[in-house]
């Protein structure tokens, strides 16, 4: 296998992907030369749109698929999900590449991104999200270099594979602190977000969120990419991975009717205005509806796991949208809709990451994986 | 010890002098399409306006009346900005002001979201855009000197001093004069800040957030932030312990498999 | 980032090679990257007219409030440099800045009278431009534009051409506007006379007892004045004559009688007016001021359309490329064209006066006043009070006084208060109050030239139309004045008849209620 060489198959999907990925590269580049304010419709009132809330707080939480599978499959050892690691973990990786990038773009003095890791502002939850996400990034990069020297300098592997342990465990305690920290850094916001999102639990949200959003993830991920390369993971053991997640999916629902409790912000949740119905919307088929699926029968169909995956993924998405957008909307004032350029750029983001995952896995033993490990 | 400005709302007869000496001492560009004073709706604190005047049409005793309230960083006591900003672009000094260092600022904007008076702005027509807010003429303060906005005043609306000792100016004047509202806007809001208002219409309607607590919002920040050694380290320590005890295991029940077999 | 330091005036080419070569690459990454520690904001006080940040200016004093919506005036914030200039001219010549308790009520007291955008060292404040306004009308065919002069510009206009303060400048004005295509160019003067037949009319109806007002009686053409009545002395608005200013005589005869003599609709004539006054576009503005709409069912059509100061018309004549030095005089209309010496000397302090009490005389002697009245010395030039007592037959001394700037206007009514609460004996009949120092040919719509540190240009100009009454002008007695007679004849019938109440008086509004007057400031 590792001396065949390169290869990419074309497809016309494949062909939108590249034209998407090359609109958003020339977007960029514009973007990086000229400042937000042609590009971007933010503004004052609005100073986080798109790109932080889709592709950083949005992003880093579909990409805790990684760590979900860190812990399950590397320290509890639970090797029937094996099957699935590989590919969780590049998505997971690639997800946070897509993240640097777009906090890349976000940030205005964009060269001097470096900062904070000399000028420490160690009072900002944004601190520790910024050493978190960077660290995590790199342990990432390492771990796939086990991948990696699997094909190409096959004589660091073994240094690799032997530093698999340590770089897991490192690998898990990054993302539970950013995990929870990216939701930390609407605390302060305690005098701007809509009652129903902020919460001081608000962190713990994020951070259970974005770990049963792992399996969710996986479910989608493993239907879309069974489809594509004929690689179909068991129902069952996706099925072990949703109910993982379902259990959390439980603990996150009774945290969150808790605090609502403890909050006595009950009247807030049945106002029958914008910010309750969508957190209705967002509970009720983020949290509950995939509960009662994966508890149920319908989760021994691949195409129910599949709705379950999809609802999941969708309620933290509108979670995290809720948080920056509809819970923000009622204090600031003004308004924002993201430009096309952002939407072009968000889009592509995302196409590149499909366009690299497909690289990969058709290059790298990413799928047929559960040999390697029998 | 630190510096505050007390500002007297009822003086202001709204001719805007402290924003022209705001713009001629920090060199900030004048222009047509933002002005800085009118009703609030125009006349908005931007990149390019540290300060604005705000024009008000009050319902006073069934009278129309007009007030103007000049808008600035109000430079927290405990500044939400400065504690969220993660390169320490954002400085509270030791005499007041809450100062801003262009080159640390790495341009995330968190500053923004943080300031619970949505003061800091951005210069979004710019290249390589920064955060712009008032610095309350640091340089001046650091002197001894009131800011340029403080120092040209024909009304008398402020004054500059101690802010302890224009705290208690502040409550004696409310105290003495029913005309005033019993509230210093300020004192308490967010942790308190350096500038504080009196005024005879209640703040909300001049536009001041009266629904502010008065616990520096660096505190949330902080409760959460302080765990975070702990539970690194110990986090760690949990895992590293369930590998190799979920390691160990399935090695034994393999042996065990093993045996049987 | 911008550069804040100074830039070299002058470069050689080798110094601007060098600055390319080293600043291009370096600088450029240096200012990107961020290697200033600075923080933002002051480096120093930086007027645009100074080139480094310099230290706090000896004089920062701010300024006077404008509400943006001031009908008269409006500031440049680009231009203004804080040198408070304008609070010397609003509180000290005109005590209306301070003169008010804190806090405001509803209003940005302001009398309009712009001896702030005369006093303005940068030029921040001036009128509010209406020149685009009035050229668009000129250039609506479907439009008939006339246009009258105030007295006091014929004397300053030549001012902004390079000519000599004073230059009498009425017939080269005339050509100017008709150049600039108005199809009729009427004297305000025409309207001056009238008024001293409405106002002297009055005077004589209250010194007689047939009119039940009190005396003294105030002038009421200074619409600057008019307004400061209102704010700080409503108590004493009775004393105010009710007859218009000539401007706005004129705004409701043009569209009356006029338009009926030439048979032009008059919601087709656009009235403008050239004022060495910033207060007469506040005072076309008031809502009452629509007298000849309201005689025909058409209350939105006001009596005046435009009012340009001075200045602006200078512009207006500038930006045509009209040579104005070079003009031949020409003559204004016929109709409303007429006026008399006694009109023309309404544009300086003691002018209304003086006029008055010509035709006063006549009024109560049927005679033509003797040659002492006709040049009457105490009530001329420029200091601030003026008194004087006429013997006239019939009714004994006739007292009178005469104050131009509203520091002065303060002292007399304070007096005058004064004299009525403790009910004194009439110490006046009549005072003539002018919100200009030196009356409007120091008005606030005038060249600034030199003004207003020194008197010469205001004596100059003062002088100059003394010059006229007595020496250019044909007639010297308002009553005198054939145009006027035959308006009395074709139209009012006389002084005060039922029409000329309807379209030649007007009525004041108590602003009292809108500041809480302070004594000083």
């Amino acid at each position: 296998m590792a001396a065949q060489g390169w290869s990419f198959r074309m497809t016309p999907i494949r062909k939108l992907l590249i034209l998407l990925a090359t609109i958003c590269v020339g977007v960029c580049i514009f973007r990086l030369a000229t400042g937000l304010g042609l590009v971007t419709n933010l503004n004052d009132e609005w100073p986080w749109g798109l790109w932080i809330g889709f592709d950083v707080l949005t992003g880093v939480a579909l990409a805790g698929g990684g760590y979900f599978t860190a812990i399950v499959v590397h320290v509890l050892h639970r090797h029937q999900y094996h099957i699935i690691a590989r590919s969780a973990m590049l998505t997971s990786l690639l997800g946070y590449l897509l993240v640097m990038a777009g906090l890349f773009l976000d940030i205005g003095q964009w060269f001097n991104f470096w900062r904070p890791f000399v000028s420490w502002g160690h009072t900002s939850v944004l601190f520790e999200v910024f050493w978190c996400v960077s660290c995590y990034t790199t342990v990432q990069v390492l771990e796939f270099g086990e991948i990696f020297t699997e094909r190409v300098g096959k004589k660091w592997h073994t240094i690799f594979k032997n530093a698999m342990p340590v770089l897991m465990i490192v690998g898990i305690i990054f993302p539970t602190l950013h995990q929870s920290s990216l939701g930390g850094l609407y605390l302060i916001a305690v005098d701007k977000l809509y009652p129903l999102w902020w919460s001081t639990l608000i962190p713990y949200f994020f951070l259970i969120s974005s770990f049963f959003v792992g399996p969710a993830m996986i479910c989608v991920e493993s239907t879309l990419a069974g489809n594509a390369y004929k690689h179909k993971v068991p129902v069952e053991v996706l099925r072990g991975l949703a109910k993982i997640g379902g259990w959390f999916m439980v603990l996150y629902l009774a945290l969150k009717l808790f605090d609502l409790s403890n909050r006595n912000v009950w009247d807030l949740v049945f106002a029958g205005n914008l910010e309750s119905t969508m957190f209705l919307i967002e509970l009720l088929f983020g949290v509950i509806i995939p509960i009662l699926i994966v508890f149920s029968g319908m989760s021994k169909s691949r195409s129910g796991l599949f709705i379950y995956g999809l609802l999941v993924s969708g309620g933290v998405i509108l979670n995290r949208m809720n948080v920056v957008f509809t819970g923000m909307s009622g204090k600031t004032g003004g308004s924002y809709f993201p430009s096309i350029w952002e939407w072009s750029v968000s889009i592509g983001l995302v196409a590149i990451g499909v366009l690299v995952y497909c690289f990969v896995v058709e290059n790298f033993r990413i799928l047929e994986h559960e040999e390697h490990h029998a | 010890m630190a510096k505050g400005v007390l500002v007297d709302l009822t003086k202001c007869i709204g001719c805007g002098s402290c924003t022209v000496a705001c713009k001629l001492w920090n060199d900030k560009k004048f222009s047509v399409e933002e002005p800085t004073v009118g009703p609030a709706a125009i006349a908005k604190l931007t990149a390019n306006n540290w300060t604005v005047v705000q024009h008000n049409e009050i319902k006073k005793d069934n009278e129309t009346v007009w007030r103007f309230a000049k808008k600035q960083c109000l430079h927290c006591q405990d500044p939400a900005c400065a504690s969220a900003c993660f390169a320490k672009a954002l400085q509270k000094t030791k005499e007041g002001p809450v100062i801003y260092y262009p080159h640390l600022c790495v341009g995330c904007r968190y500053c923004m979201i943080a300031c619970p008076f949505n003061v800091p702005k951005y210069e979004w027509d710019k290249a390589f855009p920064l955060v712009s807010k008032c610095q309350m003429c640091s340089t001046k303060v650091d002197k001894g000197e009131a800011p340029a906005c403080v120092s040209v005043c024909p009304a008398g609306v402020f004054q500059f001093g101690e802010r302890e000792k224009l705290l208690q100016e502040a409550k004696s004047i409310i105290a003495k004069d029913i005309n005033y509202v019993k509230d210093i806007y300020g004192e308490q809001q967010a942790g308190g800040t350096s500038w504080l208002y009196i005024s005879d219409v209640p703040f909300e309607q001049l536009g001041f957030r009266t629904d502010l607590g008065t616990v520096p919002l660096s505190t949330y920040s902080h409760n959460f932030l302080k765990y975070t050694p702990v539970v690194a380290v110990s986090w760690g320590i949990i895992l590293t312990g369930l590998y190799h005890y979920t390691k160990r295991r399935n090695t034994i029940s393999e042996e065990n498999k093993n045996v049987k077999l | 980032m911008e550069n804040r330091s100074a830039k070299p005036q002058s470069v050689s080419r080798r110094g601007f090679l060098k600055m390319l070569g080293g600043a291009g690459l370096a600088g450029v990454a240096a200012n990107i990257t961020g290697c200033s520690t600075d923080q933002a904001g002051g480096k120093g006080w930086m007027p645009q007219q100074y080139q480094v940040a310099s230290s706090w200016p000896v004089q920062v004093r701010g300024r006077v409030p404008i509400d943006p919506t001031n009908p008269s005036i409006t500031r440049d914030d680009k231009k203004c440099i804080l040198c408070g200039q304008c609070i010397e001219a609003c509180e000290k010549v005109q005590t209306v800045m301070g003169y008010y308790e804190l806090p405001i009520k509803d209003d940005i007291t302001c009398v309009n009278c712009g001896q702030c955008t005369l006093w303005c060292p940068t030029a921040a404040i001036t009128e509010v431009d209406h020149t685009e306004k009035v050229f668009k009308a000129l250039e609506n065919k479907d439009l008939h534009v006339v246009v009258q002069t105030a007295p006091a510009t014929r004397v300053a206009l030549g001012e902004e051409f390079g000519l000599p303060a004073g230059s009498v400048v009425e017939g080269k004005q005339v050509a100017a506007l008709k150049k600039l295509g108005f199809a009729g160019v009427f004297d305000t003067n025409f309207t001056a006379d009238l008024t001293i037949m409405e106002e002297g009319s009055e005077l004589v109806a209250r010194v007689t007892g047939d009119l039940k007002k009190p005396l003294p009686q105030f002038t009421s053409c200074s619409p600057g004045w008019v307004k400061f009545c209102e704010y700080y002395y409503p108590d004493l608005l009775e004393h105010m004559s009710s007859a218009k200013s000539p401007q706005q005589m004129m705004g409701a005869v043009v569209k009356s009688y006029y338009a009926k003599q030439k048979g032009i609709d008059p919601q087709k004539i656009y009235s403008v007016s050239i004022m060495p006054c910033t207060a007469k576009k506040y005072e076309c503005q008031r809502p009452e001021m629509n007298s000849a709409g309201e005689k025909i069912g058409k209350p939105d059509m006001m009596d005046v359309d435009a009012v340009l100061t001075t200045r602006e018309l200078a512009r207006m004549i500038k930006k045509k490329g009209i040579d104005f030095t070079q003009l031949a005089d020409e003559k204004y209309d016929s109709m409303l064209g007429e006026g008399t010496g006694a009109a023309v000397i309404f544009g300086t302090t003691g002018g209304v006066m003086e006029a008055a009490v010509r035709s006063a005389y006549f009024l109560i002697t049927k005679q033509n006043p003797p040659d002492a009245l006709l040049t009457l010395t105490p009530v001329r030039g420029l200091t601030g009070v003026k008194e004087a007592a006429l013997e006239i037959p019939g009714v004994g001394p006739v007292r009178v006084a005469v104050c131009s700037g509203l520091s002065n206007a303060r002292k007399i009514l304070d007096e005058v208060r004064e004299d009525l609460k403790a009910g004194n004996p009439l110490r006046y009949h009549f005072i003539e109050f002018m919100s200009c120092p030196g009356g409007c040919i120091g008005g606030g719509g005038q060249p600034r030239t030199s003004l207003p540190p020194s008197d010469a240009v205001r004596q100059a100009r003062l002088d100059s139309l003394y010059t006229m009454d007595a020496k250019m002008y044909k007639k010297r007695l308002s009553h005198e004045n054939q145009e006027v007679l035959d308006i009395y004849k074709n139209f009012f019938e006389h002084p005060m008849s039922h029409l000329a109440e309807e379209l030649l008086h007007t009525e004041y509004t108590d602003r009292g209620k809108q500041l809480t007057a302070k004594k000083k400031a």
